[in-house]
């Protein structure tokens, strides 16, 4: 077939998408964009914005949204200026990028295990990056910053769930309970270490067990806001090849792509970004699990939702986050208690729903 | 003949009593290590003296003497009473969702228990009076709660599946006991040291207190072995040797929740024993369940009062919490069973 028919210029969008070309008419290059993905998209971009202007607003002091958005920009009444830029702005930013890193890990980590309940916070990786970032926040590491250390952990914590899995397949519950065995060890240690150390240095230590969003520190901050760049770059590059992984790997092969590298990169992606946002947020997993679904719920079956799973899972922790401040004010609730009172029902219903399908 | 068949058993029960009674013994021995070693300034040899006196009638050392008779002794036999409760509770759930994994602690019965004790507590109950029965009709809720999931279509019949609901509903109940301590101060203090796990600082009206409900659940476990040994061959075979399937079900459950809220209420939730007992216990005896759970006693008993003891020595001064060491032992026996390519089905 030559170039001219694989891509003739007056080419019809398939129904339910857009045709984009990029360049000139006849130059072939276009990408094709689902309008239900768009709409969906939208949608939970347009939420996200609210909540985050919600989350500027609301909390010990109320601000008005034209006042705090002044306040944003260092316009307005002083203390406004000061509450909205030192106190919330940063608690924001933190929220809206975990949150987005979790959800993203999560929904690359399902598609390439074909598995709705393989997200990284139940293989156990969030405790294998806690567990080494309170080693490192504790002194016992070799002094290296807690989000590096964090994904040394993530990183050992996937190799010895895959390692252990690879006579039993990745695919199956085993996987699944395996990695809840590396994960009880690794909180096990987490809380040894914990009970070993001075009070001060466990205090300080503690957000880091629960999943919090309380005192971020700015250099892991940016850590992520830059791995959540390149991951999403990096997602981008692997989504048309991930939504053909999803069938089975002679399907995938068939179509000419490398099923192995294609993997290894989304794991590589995933561990990297569920580590950074742990060593921002602390082991708020099931983000990774509820994002993915929501975006899966508004967007169409055709492709992974990456962007979508990215802006759910931001709005989520957004959400969370806010609810844990305002509803039984003056008492905080951690960000990581919400999520899984909320979470761990829609786990459940997934998991025994009668006549369930788990796969992507 | 006729004889022959009788043989193959008697030297199976041989084998059975005479593990039985080795692992007494080695029970006995991690006891007697209880009473010497502690986090504290009085060492091993000291202790030794001091109950050597005590137990001929002499004199003894005050201080040493109150700490293994007030301290260490409730100690070792919480220990012995806990670990032996979890890993004969572990075994019958095993038996009767016929799943190896079944274990209390990760399907969420302790959460249960542990839960609804921070909720009586936080309604104003007297801990010390009610935490038992309160702590056992959480773990009947649990209970419960596993048995519906494990009769549900295609989850029950995967034992991996049933187990990751388990943990995920344990996940759960342990977040919304935490909710409770963030609200209520008071409570807060109460249970923080006991929803870690721990036997440090129970008093001796802790143990009896106990006694009742682990009696009841004894009896109970006697009574049920023989059908659930039945059980084990089917549903069909156990109607037709005479027994009733679902009574039988229901009284298993009843005796799990006695046990698993018996042994939360007074050391907090300790998950894997029930995992780790039967597992070594099923290789030891063989597929009966009555021989397994004969063995359950020792092996829980030894290896709960074991972890116990490490407790106290890994960090002295102070000590950590035994749900740490389980956890540590328990994992890797989780991986390996979920890891052998036939999962059996009990």
């Amino acid at each position: 077939m030559s170039r001219a028919n694989a891509h003739p210029a007056h080419a019809l969008a398939p129904a339910g998408s857009w045709r984009l070309a990029l360049g000139p008419a006849r130059s072939g290059r276009s990408i094709l964009l689902d309008k239900r993905a768009c709409a969906a998209n939208l949608l939970l971009a347009v939420a996200l914005l609210a909540a985050c202007v919600a989350s500027l607003c609301l909390g010990e002091v109320s601000i008005a949204p034209r006042a705090a958005i002044a306040g944003l920009f260092g316009y307005g009444d002083g203390m406004d200026v000061f509450v909205v830029q030192q106190l919330r702005a940063t608690r924001l930013l933190a929220g809206v990028l975990s949150g987005g890193a979790f959800a993203l890990a999560g929904c690359l980590m399902q598609t390439l295990a074909r598995n709705r309940l393989a997200t990284p916070g139940i293989i156990g990786l969030d405790n294998g990056a806690t567990a080494f970032a309170v080693a490192s926040v504790l002194g016992v590491g070799l002094g290296i910053a807690p989000p590096a250390m964090a994904l040394v952990g993530a990183s050992v914590a996937t190799a010895i769930a895959f390692g252990l899995a690879g006579g039993i397949g990745t695919q199956g519950y085993r996987f699944l309970v395996a990695g809840i065995g590396v994960g009880a060890a690794f909180d096990a240690i987490t809380r040894l270490m914990l009970a070993r150390s001075a009070i001060d240095a466990a205090n300080a230590a503690y957000p880091w067990t629960v999943g919090s969003l309380n005192g971020v520190g700015a250099l892991a901050l940016n850590m992520l806001a830059v791995g959540l760049v390149i991951g999403l770059i990096g997602a981008a590059a692997l989504a048309r090849a991930l939504g053909v992984v999803r069938f089975s790997e002679g399907v995938a092969q068939g179509l000419g792509i490398r099923v192995g590298h294609i993997r290894l990169g989304a794991l590589v992606l995933s561990v990297g970004l569920t580590a950074l946002a742990v060593a921002v947020a602390g082991p708020v997993g099931l983000i990774a699990l509820i994002g993915p679904e929501v975006a899966r719920h508004l967007s169409s079956r055709r492709g992974v939702p990456l962007m979508g799973s990215t802006l759910a899972g931001a709005l989520l922790m957004v959400v969370a986050d806010l609810a844990g401040r305002v509803l039984f004010s003056p008492i905080e609730i951690p960000v990581g208690l919400i999520s899984t009172v909320v979470g761990a029902p829609v786990l459940l219903w997934i998991l025994l729903r009668p006549g369930h399908k788990i796969g992507v | 003949m006729s004889e022959r068949p009788r043989i193959a058993t008697d030297t199976r029960e041989r084998r059975v009593g005479l593990w039985f009674g080795l692992l007494c013994g080695v029970t006995l021995i991690v006891c007697t290590a209880s009473l010497l070693f502690g986090a504290g300034a009085i060492g091993p040899a000291q202790s030794l003296d001091t109950l050597l006196r005590a137990l001929t009638g002499r004199m003894t050392d005050d201080n040493a003497w109150f700490a293994i008779e007030s301290l260490r002794a409730p100690r070792t036999a919480i220990g012995v009473l806990v670990g032996a409760a979890l890993a004969v509770a572990g075994a019958l759930l095993q038996a009767v969702t016929r799943n190896p994994l079944a274990e209390p602690g990760l399907l969420g019965v302790s959460g249960g228990a542990t839960f609804a004790v921070a909720i009586a507590i936080a309604l104003g109950a007297d801990a010390a009076t009610l935490r038992v029965p309160v702590a056992q009709f959480g773990a009947l809720a649990g209970c419960l709660a596993v048995l519906a999931a494990s009769r549900v279509r295609g989850a029950g019949e995967d034992p991996v599946r049933l187990v990751l609901a388990g943990a995920v509903l344990s996940g759960l109940l342990y977040a919304l006991t935490s909710l409770v301590l963030l609200f209520d101060e008071r409570t807060a203090d109460e249970i923080r040291f006991w929803v870690v796990g721990s036997f440090a600082g129970r008093r001796p009206a802790d143990v009896i207190a106990l006694l009742p409900g682990l009696g009841v659940a004894g009896l109970m476990v006697i009574g049920i072995a023989r059908p659930l040994a039945a059980l084990a061959l089917g549903e069909h075979v156990a109607s037709g040797l005479g027994h009733r399937p679902r009574l039988v079900r229901l009284l298993v459950v009843v005796a799990v929740a006695l046990l698993v809220g018996s042994a939360t209420a007074i050391a907090g939730p300790i998950a894997f024993i029930g995992l780790v007992a039967p597992f070594v216990a099923r290789a030891l005896a063989g597929p009966d369940v009555r021989a397994t759970l004969w063995l359950c006693l020792p092996i829980g008993a030894a290896l709960t009062l074991g972890a116990d003891v490490v407790s106290r020595l890994v960090v002295r001064p102070s000590e950590l919490p035994l749900g740490v060491l389980t956890a540590l032992i328990g994992a890797p026996v989780l991986v390996a069973v979920v890891r052998s390519r036939r999962l059996p089905t009990l």
